[in-house]
């Protein structure tokens, strides 16, 4: 995120706020990608972004109200990504589909490891009231893999718990590998995952025969 | 001391004392969570004297761990037992570890909000241990089920998150008594990749209720 340019430079106190607000909530992110959320602290954030303490104090209560808002922020990111995908590839059948937009969400996440780790590690870390938003995310996920998805390979529905185990076990992988430093390599991933989520809606033959196409 | 006192009663009694207190905590925590939860709260809930429990604990979070390591020892041994105990077929021994797991759930509904909802956001040490039982349950199902290299490397990772996240959101929910409800889908769902790299196996005399014979008809 830019610096504004010092002394008089002509743009909207709006314009100046909103500038500030988005920097603090990524000078959060990364600080807490570097020291876990315990040593993350008003002065870091501030120091990261560029804002006064005093500053600070204006956009957010607290440390936490500011981690409220860089949550939301990363999380919104994600789903804006997949959600262009889904819209891109509408017209496609759906194991594509979830190929496509398992890839970006990888893609986003490998390419930025400060905003996977607060969006699948410190999310579920934070506290009570980050865990709710955690929640509500990957319930939002399961909406999207649930869209245009098959019955189960046997005949009948796929049960709804497994629509959550899927999305669950992916998030929870994704974080582990996180949590192990290798946010960076997570788009290497993507076979496996993809071969995960495809498996209880069309059979492992089928997941397979999906994942080895490319 | 004469032979007629051996020391068994007293470490009986002890034994008991620590564990009202952990449950105490399980209770609390789950009730308020971790942060609001008071060792004068622990104190009064499991009925002993604040000394007592400094000569167990080291203070709050010495104790949220042990109450936390007791409900994950509880599950671990449950399971594990319960692996053991099931038929030769691996499509069994499967079902039946994580059917223990949903029962000790059940059974233990405090505990089970405090040890898998809770102690992630509680201490960092809380969640590790959180992430060491998790990647034990990892081992033990990458263990029991058939190795097959056409299998992702990851699945057993993926398999386990995915059990533990719909059995937290469970929990949440205030359902934990009702989790063994959840076996026939969870079953299925940790069942369904291995089908087509190896037999799952059936049980002629189980074929009505279980799941795993379902899955193989």
């Amino acid at each position: 995120m830019d610096r504004l340019p010092r002394g008089r430079h002509g743009l909207s106190p709006e314009y100046v706020a909103r500038n500030q607000r988005e920097r603090l909530i990524a000078g959060l992110t990364e600080v807490l990608y570097e020291r876990g959320y315990q040593d993350t602290t008003v002065s870091l954030i501030g120091q990261r972004a560029a804002v006064s303490k005093s500053d600070f104090y204006k956009h957010f209560e607290s440390k936490d109200d500011c981690f409220f808002a860089a949550y939301e922020a990363a999380i919104e990111r994600l789903r804006h990504d997949v959600l262009q995908s889904c819209a891109e590839h509408r017209e496609d059948p759906w194991p594509p589909r979830v190929r496509d937009a398992l890839e970006v969400l990888l893609r986003t996440l490998a390419e930025d490891p400060a905003l996977a780790s607060i969006s699948l590690v410190e999310g579920l870390r934070a506290g009570r009231g980050v865990y709710d938003r955690y929640q509500a995310a990957v319930e939002s996920f399961v909406t999207y893999l649930r869209e245009g998805a098959p019955g189960a390979p046997g005949g009948g529905e796929v049960p709804e718990a497994t629509d959550e185990a899927v999305v669950g076990g992916i998030a929870s992988l994704l974080g582990r590998r996180v949590l192990a430093g290798e946010a960076q390599q997570i788009d290497e991933l993507l076979p496996e995952v993809l071969e995960f989520a495809l498996t209880p809606y069309l059979g492992t033959a089928e997941a397979r025969r999906i994942v080895s196409d490319g | 001391m004469t032979p007629s006192r051996p020391e068994l009663p007293k470490e009986f009694v002890a034994g008991h004392k620590r564990r009202r207190m952990t449950d105490a905590m399980a209770s609390l925590s789950a009730e308020r969570g971790y942060e609001a939860t008071k060792i004068a709260d622990v104190v009064r809930r499991a009925g002993v004297a604040r000394k007592t429990l400094y000569d167990n604990f080291d203070g709050k979070e010495d104790l949220f761990l042990a109450a936390l390591t007791s409900f994950f020892e509880d599950v671990e041994e449950a399971v594990e037992g319960a692996c053991a105990e099931a038929g030769g077929l691996w499509g069994e021994r499967v079902e039946a570890g994580l059917s223990a797991f949903l029962r000790v759930v059940a059974e233990r509904p405090h505990a089970a909000q405090m040890s898998m909802v809770e102690s992630l956001s509680a201490t960092p040490s809380a969640s590790a241990r959180h992430d060491a039982a998790v990647r034990g349950f990892v081992a033990l199902l990458d263990r029991t089920t058939p190795d097959d290299e056409r299998l992702p490397d990851t699945l057993e990772e993926s398999l386990v998150g995915g059990v533990v996240w719909v059995v937290s959101q469970q929990i949440r929910r205030g359902d934990a008594a009702q989790a063994a409800s959840l076996l026939p889908e969870l079953s299925e769902f940790v069942l369904s990749p291995y089908h087509g790299v190896a037999e799952v196996g059936s049980n002629p005399g189980r074929e009505s209720d279980s799941t795993v014979a379902d899955f193989n008809a």
